[in-house]
């Protein structure tokens, strides 16, 4: 027996122990104090994916821990939201988590002070950047958003450019690069190198397709109907197609750690 | 070290080419993909394939930065078309290991780059390694 399929194994007994525990969650009457600590116990239990895809999205590594936390409120969410009937529950909470981080990114402030009429701008550009993107089906062009908007391209420019002053680098993440020598520290993704060496060759064996599908959601971060958008199929298509992909990796990992 | 030439002639779109040169060091990625962004953004490409530019740069950089002889330069050239640009991107290394040689961080530049090229070639009794990649507004989401 090898430890691949033990491990395959595990993995059904967990998923089915953690349907076991939403049904029984949904049963109990809200004021009842079981409730809450079964609540309690199944965000934990499903932390170690919040913190995963947390990660994901920290891409400066200088806010980890701010990101656990909202992914967190996330996991939170999906643990109330889920119904068991659904199925897997790692299929209902990824998404969950990772519409929460993508948020905090949309909605939290200007790291870099930048002119209230450049903010504005921003706002103008961000929602006709929406309206065209409907209306095209694909990105808007900077000359087709300035037309939209009776703006001048320069206008634009400007725009576009200050949105990358909503998040401000810190100057300490420089000492943080894996480059840099200048200060000892334990890097916290050594747990993750087998998995990443073992991932690159198995993404390559993928479909062109579902390869291109896991880099836009997962290095780009796009959101499933952006992808379905990009990738010409629907968004029910994309949803498929990831469950699938991941389920094929994680099988071939023999591990279900790849929660994102 | 970091030094920034432009071309006499305007290429498409009233842009130039631009040759910039920057210490071969993580930290200097960033400012590499903002010119990438920026050029792009002034050819006009739409925002998907500015954004698919931007991070193919970073990943095409940070694949040779670390391959790169330390205190060296990395040399990256951006030449726009119509339509098009093409970016390249070289470091001396410390050995003849190809880019592609990190099965992640190639699965992620080819599939956001329209055509990536690698070279390994010996240099002055070192290697010279050097990432050519095309990217256009079509992006990688052409129909």
């Amino acid at each position: 027996m090898s430890t691949r399929e033990d491990a395959a194994r595990d993995k059904e007994a967990r998923d089915a122990a953690d349907i076991a525990r939403f049904r029984r969650l949904a049963e109990l009457d809200p004021a009842d104090p079981a409730r809450a600590a079964l609540r309690g116990e199944l965000v934990a239990d499903h932390v170690d994916l919040a913190r995963n895809l947390a990660r994901k999205f920290d891409r400066r590594g200088d806010q980890l821990e701010d990101l656990v936390q909202v992914a967190t409120i996330g996991l939170i969410k999906a643990v109330d939201r889920f119904e068991a009937e659904r199925g897997n529950f790692y299929a209902f909470a990824i998404p969950t988590i990772m519409g929460e981080l993508r948020r905090h990114f949309r909605d939290t402030g200007w790291a870099v002070r930048v002119p209230r009429q450049l903010k504005e701008l921003h706002v103008t550009v961000a929602a006709g950047r929406n309206e065209l993107s409907q209306r095209l089906g694909r990105a808007p062009k900077p000359s087709e958003l300035a037309e939209h908007l009776g703006l001048t391209k320069e206008q634009v420019y400007e725009a576009l450019v200050a949105s990358a002053g909503k998040q401000g680098t810190s100057l300490d993440a420089r000492l943080s690069e894996p480059s840099g020598d200048r200060f000892g520290y334990e890097d916290e993704r050594l747990a993750e190198v087998d998995n990443r060496r073992a991932l690159g060759p198995l993404l390559a064996e993928l479909p062109e397709r579902e390869q291109r599908i896991i880099v836009l959601r997962f290095f780009r971060g796009l959101s499933q109907a952006d992808i379905a958008r990009r990738v010409g199929v629907s968004q029910m298509q994309v949803s498929r197609l990831l469950a699938k992909t991941l389920e094929r990796l994680r099988a071939a990992l023999g591990e279900d750690t790849l929660a994102g | 070290m970091s030094e920034v030439g432009t071309s006499p002639v305007v290429r498409a779109h009233g842009v130039r080419a631009v040759e910039v040169k920057v210490f071969a060091d993580a930290e200097q990625v960033p400012l590499l993909r903002s010119f990438a962004a920026d050029i792009a953004m002034r050819l006009d490409f739409d925002l998907d394939a500015i954004e698919d530019l931007r991070m193919a740069v970073d990943e095409a950089c940070s694949l040779l930065v670390r391959a790169a002889v330390p205190g060296s330069a990395l040399a990256c050239g951006f030449e726009p078309g119509e339509q098009v640009i093409t970016v390249r991107v070289g470091v001396d290394a410390t050995g003849p290991t190809p880019p592609s040689a990190d099965a992640m961080g190639w699965q992620i530049l080819t599939t956001l780059a329209q055509g990536v090229t690698e070279r390994v070639e010996p240099a002055g009794g070192g290697h010279r390694v050097t990432i050519e990649l095309t990217s256009g507004p079509a992006g990688i989401d052409s129909p």
